[in-house]
């Protein structure tokens, strides 16, 4: 069994699946200020403190930060590179997915943690039903999301020091 | 034998594993093993940390887990996020190998053998030279799978891991990577 097929496989059978309330939400989430909008709505409603709040937005804003610098580092083209409808920019690692599974790790220690992982896999599920991703793109995600919390972990304490004594005048 | 000597003999143990599945079964099965690997582990560190009781879990954490970890499992999970990020990132299987091998038995030996050393790090009172010298010589069968450039990403891979800053599961893998993305 090569590397090639068990990747293909799994990109594959999320290829194969013809469903189109799926392609219709998949579509939705393609776009991206929508797509912000509802990560962001989620980050709101799931988390009642602000501090807690800002911690998870920060990360988020690390998380795409580190996957643009490696998209644009690696410069690896999409699957679909060539269609008309086939998204801008590069394929490596995938951004909703980045997004999704960071808001995942966010809420790790929470009850709406089987819901966040859900919705990640969803997510990354979306990008291989469209074919703008292979599952590559999704696995080389998840890694950057756990340092991404790691890192907004360690420089939380200072930046909520700043933060309050801005907000404190 | 001591849990620390127990923690890293399970910590090079399951890099080899890990480095057997790359070689054996090719790097698309290991990207989806080590992805579905962490995806189960994080439910189960939620599942713990809500309170329930996993036998399982429960013992490997009070045979593997060193005190006063973040997370319990956070050991591990950080492993494995390293192992996947080496393989999702690179494409060459042989330095992808040559990393999770640096960061299997060079981090497993210098924490064996670093805590019996005297030589403190000047920048990280927790590190110790001969800790330090322990990860660059125990690395170097690296060389098998990247050849004379495995050299330097070893040298890199223990500076790094002498660094005060990341955990060292986290901070190895990125210097590895780095190293062969831009050589």
């Amino acid at each position: 069994m090569t590397s090639k097929v068990v990747v293909d496989l799994i990109t594959g059978a999320a290829l194969s699946v013809q469903n189109p309330m799926i392609t219709q939400i998949a579509l939705l989430v393609n776009n991206d200020l929508l797509y912000a909008a509802l990560v962001f709505a989620l980050v709101l409603i799931a988390e009642g403190r602000n501090s807690k709040r800002m911690k998870v937005l920060l990360s988020l804003v690390i998380a795409v930060g580190l996957g643009i610098l490696v998209k644009t580092a690696l410069a690896e083209q999409r699957p679909c590179a060539g269609e008309a409808w086939c998204p801008t920019g590069y394929s490596f690692p995938s951004l909703h997915a980045t997004a999704a599974f960071t808001l995942m790790i966010a809420f790790l220690n929470k009850k709406s943690y089987p819901a966040f992982l859900l919705f990640a896999l969803f997510i990354a599920f979306t990008r291989l039903n469209l074919g703008v991703h292979i599952f590559r793109d999704i696995a080389g995600a998840l890694p950057l999301a756990v340092m991404a919390y790691y890192i907004t972990g360690l420089a939380w304490p200072l930046v909520e020091k700043r933060a309050g004594r801005v907000l404190d005048g | 034998m001591d849990k620390e000597l127990k923690r890293q003999l399970f910590h090079m143990a399951v890099g080899l594993a890990a480095l057997l599945v790359l070689l054996h079964f090719g790097r698309g099965f290991a990207i989806a093993t080590a992805f579905f690997t962490i995806i189960i582990g994080t439910l189960l560190i939620n599942l713990r940390l809500r309170g329930r009781k996993i036998p399982i879990v429960q013992w490997f954490e009070k045979e593997f887990e060193r005190a006063g970890a973040p997370l319990p499992g956070w050991g591990s999970a950080c492993y494995a996020t390293g192992v996947l990020m080496l393989l999702a990132t690179l494409s060459d299987v042989n330095e992808i190998a040559a990393s999770i091998f640096i960061l299997a038995i060079g981090d497993g030996v210098s924490t064996i053998l670093g805590r019996r050393g005297r030589m403190r790090i000047p920048y990280n009172q927790e590190k110790t030279v001969e800790g330090a010298a322990a990860f660059f010589v125990s690395s170097l069968p690296a060389l098998a799978f990247a050849g004379p450039m495995a050299v330097p990403a070893i040298a890199l891979a223990t500076i790094a891991e002498t660094l005060p800053v990341l955990e060292d599961n986290l901070i190895i893998p990125v210097a590895c990577m780095t190293f062969f993305l831009v050589f």
